[in-house]
């Protein structure tokens, strides 16, 4: 499985970006982040106490339909419930995240997204780790495609997807809650249990407490979790901006 | 306003406070002081995994081909079902497509199913199938008439055409006009692709598609008061049921589509399964205890709260077919699409999102209760 | 120091990083919040015994504490955008003005602040700066305001000595503004503010310097850094290399803000760019 790669800060005016390429599904998706911007107008809509959180999602070929107003309302949920947006500064504003799908298939009218929502979770994810927005947690995603003998694909095409009696995105927070489901197809709750242990361990990977009680990361078949390669992306962007700092202590 | 008058204390009626603290409202209801004996009841008197009571009516509209009210409590949804034909020969693409879709007929198609044979890909490929969900009905005081459809009007008619689609609800058999080419003479007419047709004719024993029924199937939801989903969903299904297509033949002389205008001769679809939605959101106690404070619990802690929902000190609910009220005081929302088949309950879409209380344990209760949704709404479409 | 803390949101951090010297309360910086609380400690016993708090990070970034102040906080992204903070210098553009208040401009994103018009040193009905639309100002932010839509305000004058502390405050004449990353200017701040001699010069930054010796003979050049991310540079006494010379400066400043170069590096290029822009040194 080749892990997925992703760059951080790549636009320069906007507050936060981030490019972010999955080699198995083929999505490629740049993302920006603005925060906290003023919302224009609709001061009364805003909520007085919390940010206002608006997700774009900008289909690469077409103009955004009804599918992408439906995938942005699930980020939208699921990046307000991390998003802490009653920090200083943060309440009757707004955080605009939009995320360009740049690569990859596009997505017919009428199919679902879920095949390149982890992609648009983790852009939007990185995104906003750049502009320094601050949340409550990390989160990781996976998508995983059951087929008709009952085997777990992971990160279907979109070929295998449309073949799969049900697909499934699982979200994990980095502490371990189930933060987001989405399953369609046609399946029975015993084998939503194993994605979802198959899709926990693509996140976090089987946590191994060795003896220091450093939490070690296994390596097992489906290579690093993908957290750890999330958290990676992040430190190298941090070790790059502070090198000065580092390298003088 | 008199100044004489000694102010009196400060009561409020229930309504004023329900306005005034939403939450502590809901909360002093949920989780009743122990001394006052009463049992724990949702504001609006439901208990927790209770829907509200539901009506479904059909054939209200007479001037489609299919059509239903369905009421979930204070939410009604109308559907209509209007469908049109189109003609193979307005289709741009048709003839590749149709001559290639052998390829990948079997894409699609389970091995359980009794038409195996069935392309089922067309009613993707061509949008058979158009939902629209109108909000814009001044169903809630929040959507103005007359305004652009908004996002979440967008979201819902996404969903529908989601779910008819995984769901194959529609069978691609039910929307199609054959055309029965005569033995004879073939070879006369054809010209210019005979030889396209001929292995067309080959494959479908002289059979031809000429037409398809095209579904515009539109939804207005003409009061809101939280879950729009499942009614919009159960009046989908529910005209859906109730849709009858005329009988409808290729005149070879006139070279068209005709109807027959006998209404004994129109036929119901005959629809794949009864998925049924559900939907649930959670109440979590602790949402708005500080007005800055927003605290994670970690997985020590989650457990905590699961050792405490033992003891009887629940700070969680998991409201079924929450109105619009408890919609506003909750974050987290699951749904749940499934079906029953011999006894089996087949989950056709689970979602899950907004929050972190629900996992494995919780969601599989919620496949039983969603189950048990299933058996009453059932009969109540089963009697409409 | 041990190898810098690298902290990713919902990271709690641990105990043995946070300064335990003074008895002063711990003070949180940016990017720190006491999240996870431990809950109900009545209804268990085992939760008396865990530490009554945990700090966790709500940016990503390196964790950077204090022990004088006893203070902890995150550095997160150098490119972020600019939030006013109370006691920070800034470069602020009058917009425009109303009978009390200049209202200017941090960062375009951000809502104007204002800046009182008798906020300057010496300032009386009489003899206020008549600043017009796009003129500069170096100002300290007085107050962010709390709540919601609250207005940041500014000053360019210590209210309780009436003096422009520290100098150099007051509308900025002549010169040219440059665009910097904020973390830059956080450092420049750092390099320009100390005047201890160091061998890799402070923060890693040596161009200061490097340029100020350089350009001695040229006539020097003035310079004010704002913490929104602009640099203001002068070298109106360098007679006829005043504008090479402040491009020279600007262009500095942001090759090595754009491509993070190291001292050696800084050095190499203060020279490179005077020698292209023909600056005799």
């Amino acid at each position: 499985m080749v892990a997925p790669s992703a760059t951080l800060s790549v636009l320069n005016r906007a507050d936060g970006s981030a490019s972010y390429q999955c080699p198995s599904t083929g999505s490629n998706i740049l993302g920006s982040v603005n925060a906290p911007v003023e919302l224009p107008g609709r001061r009364d809509a805003l909520k007085p106490e919390d940010a206002t959180i608006e997700v774009f999602v900008k289909p690469g070929t077409a103009p955004a339909g009804v599918g992408e107003r439906y995938v942005e309302g699930i980020l939208k949920t699921l990046l307000g419930r991390v998003i802490l947006g009653r920090e200083k500064g943060y309440p009757r504003r707004g955080v605009v995240i939009t995320l360009a799908i740049i690569g990859g298939e596009s997505v017919g009218r009428g199919d679902p997204y879920l095949i390149l929502l982890p992609a648009l979770l983790h852009t939007a994810l990185l995104a906003l780790l750049s502009a320094s927005v601050p949340l409550s947690m990390t989160f990781s995603a996976t998508v995983l495609a059951v087929d008709e003998s009952g085997q777990i694909l992971r990160e279907p095409s979109a070929e295998d997807a449309a073949t799969a009696q049900s697909v499934h995105v699982l979200a994990f927070s980095s502490k371990g809650h189930l933060l987001l489901n989405e399953s369609q197809g046609s399946f029975d709750f015993d084998t939503w249990d194993k994605v979802r242990q198959r899709a926990s361990a693509i996140c976090h990977g089987t946590q191994l407490v060795s003896a220091d009680g450093d939490v070690a990361m296994a390596e097992d078949v489906d290579g690093r979790p993908l957290e750890g390669t999330l958290r990676e992306t992040v430190e190298d962007q941090v070790y790059r901006d502070y090198n000065w700092k580092i390298n003088a202590a | 306003m008199a100044s004489s008058a000694p102010p009196p204390a400060l009561t409020l009626p229930p309504s004023q406070f329900a306005r005034l603290q939403p939450h502590a409202y809901l909360l002093a209801h949920l989780s009743p002081p122990a001394s006052s004996n009463q049992p724990s009841l949702r504001a609006n008197g439901r208990q927790p995994a209770q829907f509200r009571p539901t009506s479904a009516n059909t054939g209200s509209l007479t001037h489609t081909n299919g059509s239903a009210v369905v009421r979930v409590g204070d939410t009604t949804a109308v559907c209509g079902v209007r469908a049109e034909l189109l003609p193979t020969s307005d289709i741009a693409s048709w003839s590749v497509s149709h001559a290639s879709s052998g390829a990948h007929k079997r894409a699609t198609t389970t091995k359980n199913d009794a038409d195996a044979d069935a392309d089922e890909s067309h009613i993707q490929d061509l949008n058979l199938l158009v939902p629209n969900l109108s909000l814009s009905t001044g169903c809630a005081p929040g959507f103005v008439p007359g305004a652009p459809p908004s996002a979440l009007a967008q979201s819902l008619s996404h969903q529908i055409l989601g779910l008819l689609h995984s769901t194959r609800l529609v069978r691609a058999e039910d929307l199609r006009v054959w055309y029965q080419v005569p033995s004879f003479g073939g070879d006369g007419d054809m010209d210019v692709d005979a030889e396209e047709d001929e292995g067309r004719k080959k494959k479908n024993d002289g059979k031809e598609i000429k037409a398809f029924w095209v579904l515009y199937i539109d939804i207005m939801i003409i009061s809101l008061a939280g879950n729009a989903f499942d009614a919009a969903w159960a009046a989908v299904l529910a005209a859906l049921r109730d849709t009858r297509l005329p009988r409808a033949w290729w005149d070879a002389d006139n070279e068209m589509v005709v109807c027959s205008e006998a209404v004994a001769e129109a036929t119901r679809l005959s629809l794949r399964g009864l998925p049924i939605a559900s939907s649930f959101c959670v109440f979590e106690a602790d949402a708005a205890a500080g007005w800055r404070a927003v605290i994670v619990p970690d997985a020590e802690e989650e457990k905590k709260i699961e050792e405490d929902q033992r003891r009887g000190m629940q700070r969680r609910w998991i409201l079924a077919d929450p109105d619009g009220y408890e919609e506003g005081l909750s974050q987290e929302r699951v749904c749940l699409v499934v079906d029953r088949e011999m006894g089996k309950t087949v989950i056709v879409k689970m979602e899950k999102n907004g929050g972190w209380a629900v996992d494995g344990r919780e969601l599989k209760q919620l496949v039983d209760t969603a189950a048990e949704r299933w058996e009453s709404l059932k009969l109540i479409l089963e009697q409409c | 120091m041990s190898s810098p803390l690298v902290l990713l949101p919902g990271d709690e951090i641990p105990s043995e990083y946070l300064p335990s010297t003074s008895s002063a309360p711990l003070r949180l910086g940016a990017g720190l919040r006491l999240l996870s609380q431990p809950h109900r400690p009545t209804t268990s016993n085992n939760s008396t015994s865990s530490p009554s708090h945990v700090l966790t990070a709500t940016q990503a970034g390196i964790l950077s504490t204090d022990n004088k102040r006893n203070a902890v906080s995150i550095l997160s992204s150098p490119r972020r955008r600019y939030v006013p903070t109370a006691n920070d210098l800034v470069i602020a553009q009058i917009h425009h003005s109303s009978p009390d208040y200049f209202h200017c401009m941090i960062t375009p994103q951000a809502p104007h602040a204002v800046l009182g018009q008798l906020s300057f040193e010496g300032a009386t009905k009489k003899t206020r700066p008549m600043l017009k639309q796009g003129d500069l100002v170096y100002a300290r932010v007085l107050s962010v305001g709390l709540g919601a839509g609250a207005e940041v305000e500014l000053a360019c004058v210590n209210p309780a000595t009436g003096r422009a502390e520290p100098g150099g405050l007051g509308p900025l004449n002549g010169g040219m503004v440059f665009d910097i990353s904020t973390g830059m200017a956080a450092r420049l701040m750092r390099a320009s503010s100390s005047t201890g001699e160091q061998q890799e010069g402070v923060a890693g930054l040596v161009v200061l310097d490097e340029l100020g010796k350089k350009l001695e003979k040229a006539g020097g050049f003035e310079i004010a850094i704002g913490r929104n991310g602009k640099v203001w540079v002068d070298c109106s006494n360098s007679g006829d290399v005043a504008v090479k010379a402040t491009v020279a400066i600007g262009r500095c400043l942001t090759t090595i803000d754009e491509h993070d170069l190291n001292p050696a590096d800084q050095k190499k290029l203060v020279s490179r760019v005077l020698r292209e822009l023909k600056i005799e040194v």
